[in-house]
Formats: C-alpha cells, structure tokens, sequence
C-alpha cells in the first residue's frame, strides 16, 4: 500500500502565516522533511547530472483556468464551419498561422512551440485540472504532487531564501490550490488569492528586528551547543527550516512591482495578469525556481468570441511582454515560459456562439528554456475535432517539460517500497520540439 | 395585429448561423447572411425553390448586415468588409475595406447614405451609389474601464432620417445628427454590461440593438440585464425606453424566463408597442407595451434571434437565428415546415 510521506503533519493553511509556517517548518520541514527525504527518494544514476543541468532552471505556468479556445489561440480553422469568425495570421516563422487574436504573439514565436495535439480525454473541470496539474490520472492512496510541487522539489534549493512555489490565482471561479501531494508541506506553493501580496510573513509590528534576529541568533546558538552532544541529521534540517523562514520575510519586496521603473510596468500594461506576470518575472529573477499565475476564466460557454477578444487581448500582451522581458535580462533561455489549461473548447459552436468543454485535440505552448522555437508539433483535422498527428497525453506533455529542464523524466520517487516516477508511466518527451 | 395568433409558418433549417436578412417586397425575394462568409438569397412566392449562394469572391468572415437599396444589396461583415451586389447578376459591385476591426451593424437612409459601425468604434457615414467615405466619428472608448477591447455593437436610424443612433458594449448610447454628425445627446444603461471582478474576471453583455419610436422622441434599448455566471447568457433580456430629450427612463423591461440577449427591437408603427427578439442557447420573439412595459405575448423559437424583419403591414415577421430561417404570421394556417440544408 501506498504510503503518504506527510501524513500525520499539519496542513498548512491557505494563508501563509508566519508562526505558523514555522511550526510547520520546525516539525514537518525540519525534522520531518529529513524523514521525508529519506524515505522519498529519487532514482537513477543521472541524477547528480540532472542536479547540475537543472540548476538555475526556471519555471513560469500561464494557467489559462477554465479552458481557453485552441481555435481562437494556437490551431485556427478559418473558413472552416468551426473555425468561428476570425482570421488566421501568419507569424515571423514562416508556415505557422496562429488566430489574429493573438498579434503580438506572432511575433513572438522564435522561442516558442505549439503542440496542437493534446488528447487528454478528460473535460469536466475538476477532474481535468487534477490531471493537468499532475500529469496523471488520479489513483486512490497515492496523493500525487502537483507541477510546481515537482519543480520547487527538482530546481529548488533547499538552503533557498525565497519561496519556491507561489501560485497566484485571483479569481474565485476554479480556484484550487496546488498540493505537493506526497512530497510533503515543504514544497506546498505560497498561494496568493486576494492581493498581489502575501499575507502574514511581516514581522510582528511588537517585535523589533533587532529582538528578531537576536531570537534567531540565540536559537541557534542553543541548537549548536544541543547539536553537540546528540547528533542527527534532522538538526540541521531544522535550523535551515528557522533559516528560511527569516528569508521568506525578508522576501516580501519581490511582490511589490512600485519598485519596477514606471516604463517596465507601463509595459506590462495596467490588467492584474499583467502585473502578475511581472511579479512572477521578479521573482524567477530572485531565484524562486517555479510560479504560476493563473488568468480566469476562459469558460466561454456562451459569447466565446467576446469572451476570447477579451481575454487573448490580455494574454497576448501580457506573454509577449513577459518573454520580451525574460530575453533582454538574459533570463529566458533558463525560464521555461508554459501556457497552458485544463483542455481546450469544442469546434462546434453551441446556440449561444459559445464552446464548451473539449479534450480531445487541443493546444498549450512551451517557450524558453530547452525548447526548439519557432516549432509546431501535432496537427488535427481541418476542423479540429480529432488529433492526426503526434497525439499527445498529459504525461508525455509533463515528460517533455522535465526534458526541457534537463531532468530525466524516468526519474523515480520512492513512495515507501513503491517508485512512482514522476512523469507518467510509457509517457515519453517530444524531441522534436526540444533543444 | 393578433400577437397572441404569432406562429411559425414556414421554417428552414441550416448548418450555419444566421446573423442578419433583408427583404425586397417588391420582387419578393429574401436575403440573409450567414456563418459560412456567404449570402443566401431565398425566394418567398417560390418558399421551396433551390436558394442562390452569393459569396465566392465576397466576405471572408461572418455576415453581420444587410440593407437592401434598389438592386444593390450591400452587406457587412467580421471581416472588415463592406461589399455592394448585384441583386441581379448575384455578383460583387464594390468591395471596401470599412473598417480597422469587425463591422456589426449598417443601415442606409432614404437619401442614399450608408452608416456601418464596427469595434474600432467608428461610426463611418459612406456615399450609396460611389462608397465613398463621407465622414467618421466616435463617442465611444476603445476600451473598458477594465482595460479591454471594448465593442459598438448597435447602431439605429429615425424613421424619417434625421436622427442616428450608435450603442456599445458598456452602455453608452450616443444620439447623433445624421446630416452634422453633431451629437445631440447621450443616455447610460450600465446595467446591460456586466464586469465581474471576482469569479471570472472578465465581462459580457452590451448594448445589442436600438431602435428609435415613430415619432424619433423616444430610444429603446436592448440587451441582457445583469448576469451572476457569465460563462452563459444567464442574465434576464432586459429593453430599456427612454425619453431622447431628457435622458429620463421611461420604461425597464427585464423578462428573467426568457434570457439572453435582445438581439432585435421595432416599433410598431402607432408606437404603442415594440416588438423584441433574442435569446441564449434558445430563442423568443416577445411584444410589450410600450406605455407600461406589460408584456402583451411572447413566443419561444429553437435557434437563438439574431436577425429580424417585420412588416406590420402584411403581418408578417421573418427571423434570421441559430440553424434556422423562419417566416411567421399571425393568425394565418400554418403549413408543414420542410427543411431545405444549404448544402
């Protein structure tokens, strides 16, 4: 049977306080996260090698909550009876068409690819979320963690300063918070879902910081003198946890964009995902190895092409700026830049000229870090209602990200006595649009 | 006119949306525009007759308009495009590009002036017989206070031609001159736009349809009343009537069991009512008082409304909706409905 490395340790609340993240981190990431290394660990001989290749990688998820249309996005069917009223225009690359609604996207396409060929059969909201957030079905008795969990695990620091998880997810509709499953609390993201900045990891207004940090140096002056005379390797993992904590306070200054030039944030435009964006760009740029921003709701299940004018307006500005941004600071070709959601939208248009639901043939793209721009892989039909070519599941999505990353997607947890690898079994990476 | 009598009398089925139609009583012929980019002109004393595919070489998106002048049919579009036809030869007169973004509505007046407005939110005015640009001009932002593409949807002329009216998606009407292009005067319905900032974080609704009284005194105003889930068009059809002169509202109509969008508003000719057509996933055609804002009857359709034509005179309607094509009368036998696909 299955075994939950964090069972039996608080759960952490959906705010990030202070006290108790600590709590958490002394007992759960401190002494129980030497245990949870210990009895979750990776497999295979690569893997110092893929410590080094992926050191400094990044990760930025454009969470596209509710399902955005392929057809208004990445696989256009003008003139088809699905194809809805707009028009497809050519990019910078030429031979790939992507829909007018995305402008500044066509001429953003060197560092990016398009899969237009993902199958991931599931199309109910939640069910589909927990799969695209995990790159699997889920099986009863194993709490499978979730991407930004697997990459704050596999790109993290452990000795990191900063957060390497936080998720951003404003909207109320579909809003779920990712889970690090069995990897355990340590990698929970920091979950923003009312302001652009974290609650409760202020110090106390009552406490100076000079009585903060003169209790830090006197913990750890007593846990060095304890360590002395009963030695364990949980101790160690227990002063980091008090260490990071400082750090994490500290850390507040990377939500806050007033301390970007006016011309960067005039660039990233006055929408909240824009803004978003850049926070997420300040913090891959500290170091903080995975953040998603999720822009809801793209469920246009009536009026999806108003729904669409409105919300790829904002997509499109707000991922062109983002990968201008990350290209002039050096730092996309270490970020990988993923736009992706639960599935895509039907071909057929319903009698409200809206979509609904579909994950039969549908698309997301990979830019950056590891990735062949200026890529298409996959093709569906001329209406898009069934994948032709390169068919493509959750887990052969989840294995080409890692690829990308320069982690071997074979890679193995071990779960008590059992190795879940963590992409999905047989699933395999696409090459074709790797580096 | 017996509305409580409004029933379909004939019915066409299609595989395309249908968004707006035009009637030439003279000749008896009907046009409507469709999904496919083309334009389909239908016999009405030959119902069953095979129609005749206008488009090969016209619009490359949908067809949103339509005003008949003479043997010109000119037409509009998603694509851009305003295209004048022969109705005669079936074939393209004059193709221009009107407009920097979707082109929603047109209408022409008696003296040979086309109106075309579209989501440059750009009201041009066009010579009929040379298209050439007369004049353009705008009361409407280019974006929402919320930072995104904003949309002019609605556009409406007095009977006697003096008067124009343009509407847009956060509720904004603009009552214009039509000779001047001076505004005359502005009225609010921002309850036909909703913007959630929570769950969705983003809008739907608009101003769909204008339509001036007999009289040019009076504007009604069509749309979708404030909606909770703005993943459907789950608001209640809301038509709100107002006094041009000052601004004050007369009349506020929502109907919660018919929703959706009102797509089409006339008048009756004395006034005193106004007929409404629209929907969500299904259509209605419903009929108010204009006075009190009672409802006098509504029908329910299968296809949502987008295009409607009524002639009070003949008391016939025909109605351009989702798939489907309808003629309907009031009071009259009803023949068996037989479907004729395009293709």
């Amino acid at each position: 049977m299955a075994n939950h490395a964090d069972s039996g340790h608080p759960k952490q609340s959906d705010s990030l306080d202070r006290r108790s993240m600590m709590r958490l981190m002394g007992s759960a990431s401190g002494i129980g996260l030497a245990a949870n290394m210990n009895q979750i660990t990776a497999l295979g001989e690569s893997r110092l090698n893929d410590q080094l290749r992926a050191s400094g990688k990044r990760v930025i998820l454009l969470w596209l909550a509710g399902g955005a249309s392929q057809l208004e996005t990445w696989d256009p069917k003008p003139g088809r009876p699905t194809g809805g009223p707009f028009a497809q225009i050519q990019t910078t690359v030429p031979g790939i068409g992507i829909s007018e609604l995305m402008p500044k996207m066509s001429t953003h396409l060197e560092d990016t690819a398009i899969i237009r060929s993902l199958n991931t059969k599931i199309a109910d909201h939640g069910t589909a979320y927990e799969l695209m957030d995990t790159g699997r079905v889920k099986e009863a008795g194993v709490d499978f963690p979730h991407l930004g969990a697997i990459l704050a695990r596999e790109l993290g620091n452990i000795e990191s300063k900063v957060p390497d998880y936080v998720s951003m997810y404003t909207s109320t509709e579909g809003r779920r918070k990712g889970s690090a499953g069995f990897l355990g609390g340590r990698y929970n993201p920091m979950f923003l879902t009312d302001a652009m900045m974290p609650e409760n990891i202020q110090r106390l207004e009552s406490i100076t910081d000079t009585d903060h940090r003169e209790r830090a140096e006197l913990r750890d002056t007593l846990s060095k003198l304890f360590a002395r005379h009963h030695s364990h390797p949980s101790f160690e993992g227990h002063n980091s946890a008090y260490g990071r904590v400082r750090g994490l306070m500290a850390s507040d200054y990377l939500f806050d964009i007033e301390r970007e030039p006016e011309s960067i944030r005039a660039q990233y435009g006055p929408t909240q995902f824009g803004q978003q964006c850049l926070v997420a760009r300040r913090l891959v740029e500290a170091g903080v190895p995975f953040v998603k921003v999720a822009r809801a709701w793209w469920d246009s299940h009536g009026q999806n092409f108003e729904t669409h004018q409105e919300l790829c307006a904002d997509l499109d500005h707000c991922m062109s700026t983002l990968l201008d941004d990350l290209k002039e600071r050096g730092l996309l070709e270490n970020t990988l830049v993923i736009s992706l959601g639960e599935f895509g939208r039907t071909p057929s248009i319903n009698g409200s000229l809206g979509r609904d639901h579909f994950a039969s043939a549908w698309s997301c793209t990979l830019s950056g870090c590891g990735i062949q721009g200026g890529s298409v892989y996959g093709k569906t039909d001329e209406n898009g209602n069934t994948v032709v070519e390169g068919e493509m599941s959750a887990g052969d999505l989840y294995s080409t990200i890692f690829a990308a990353l320069g982690i071997d997607h074979t890679k193995e947890y071990m779960l008590g006595s059992r190795p879940i690898p963590i992409a999905d079994f047989d699933s395999t990476p696409c090459y074709s649009i790797l580096t | 006119m017996n509305f409580s009598a409004l029933e379909v009398s004939k019915e066409w089925h299609l595989q395309e949306i249908l968004f707006c139609l035009a009637i030439n009583p003279n000749n008896d012929q009907l046009w409507f525009g469709s999904s496919d980019s083309k334009i389909y002109q239908q016999s009405l004393s030959n119902e069953d007759s095979e129609r005749i595919s206008y488009g090969e070489s016209g619009h490359s998106s949908y067809v949103t308009g339509m005003v008949i002048a003479g043997d010109t049919l000119i037409s509009c579009g998603y694509d851009k495009k305003l295209i004048w036809w022969d109705t005669n030869s079936h074939e393209p007169i004059r193709n221009i590009a009107a407009h920097d973004k979707w082109i929603r509505r047109i209408c022409v007046t008696p003296d040979g002036r086309l109106f075309s407005v579209g989501d440059d939110m750009q009201c041009r005015v066009w010579d009929l017989k040379s298209g050439d640009l007369i004049a353009s001009f705008s009361d409407h932002a280019a974006t929402t206070p919320h930072h995104f593409p904003s949309m002019l949807y609605a556009l409406a002329l007095s009977d006697d031609g003096s008067s124009l009216a343009t509407g847009d998606r956060v509720g904004h009407v603009a009552i214009w001159d039509s000779h001047s292009f001076e505004k005359r005067a502005e009225i609010k319905t921002p309850d036909l736009y909703t913007w959630d900032p929570k769950q969705r974080r983003h809008s739907i609704g608009g101003i769909r349809c204008l339509s001036f009284s007999p009289d040019g005194t009076k504007m009604a105003v069509g749309g979708m009343g404030k909606v909770g889930n703005i993943d459907h068009l789950d608001g209640a059809s809301r038509i709100e009537i107002f006094e041009i002169g000052t601004g004050e509202r007369l009349q506020m109509i929502e109907d919660a069991k018919h929703k959706g969008l009102v797509e089409q508003l006339r008048w009756s000719p004395d006034g005193k009512f106004i007929v409404s057509a629209g929907g969500d996933h299904k259509g209605f055609i419903a009929f108010h008082e204009t006075e009190t804002g009672k409802q006098v009857h509504v029908v329910e359709h299968s296809g949502h409304i987008h295009g409607l034509h009524v002639n009070f005179q003949t008391e016939t309607m025909f109605t351009a909706a989702h798939q489907r094509l309808a003629k309907w009368s009031f009071g009259q036998p009803k023949e068996t409905a037989e479907t004729t696909p395009t293709s």
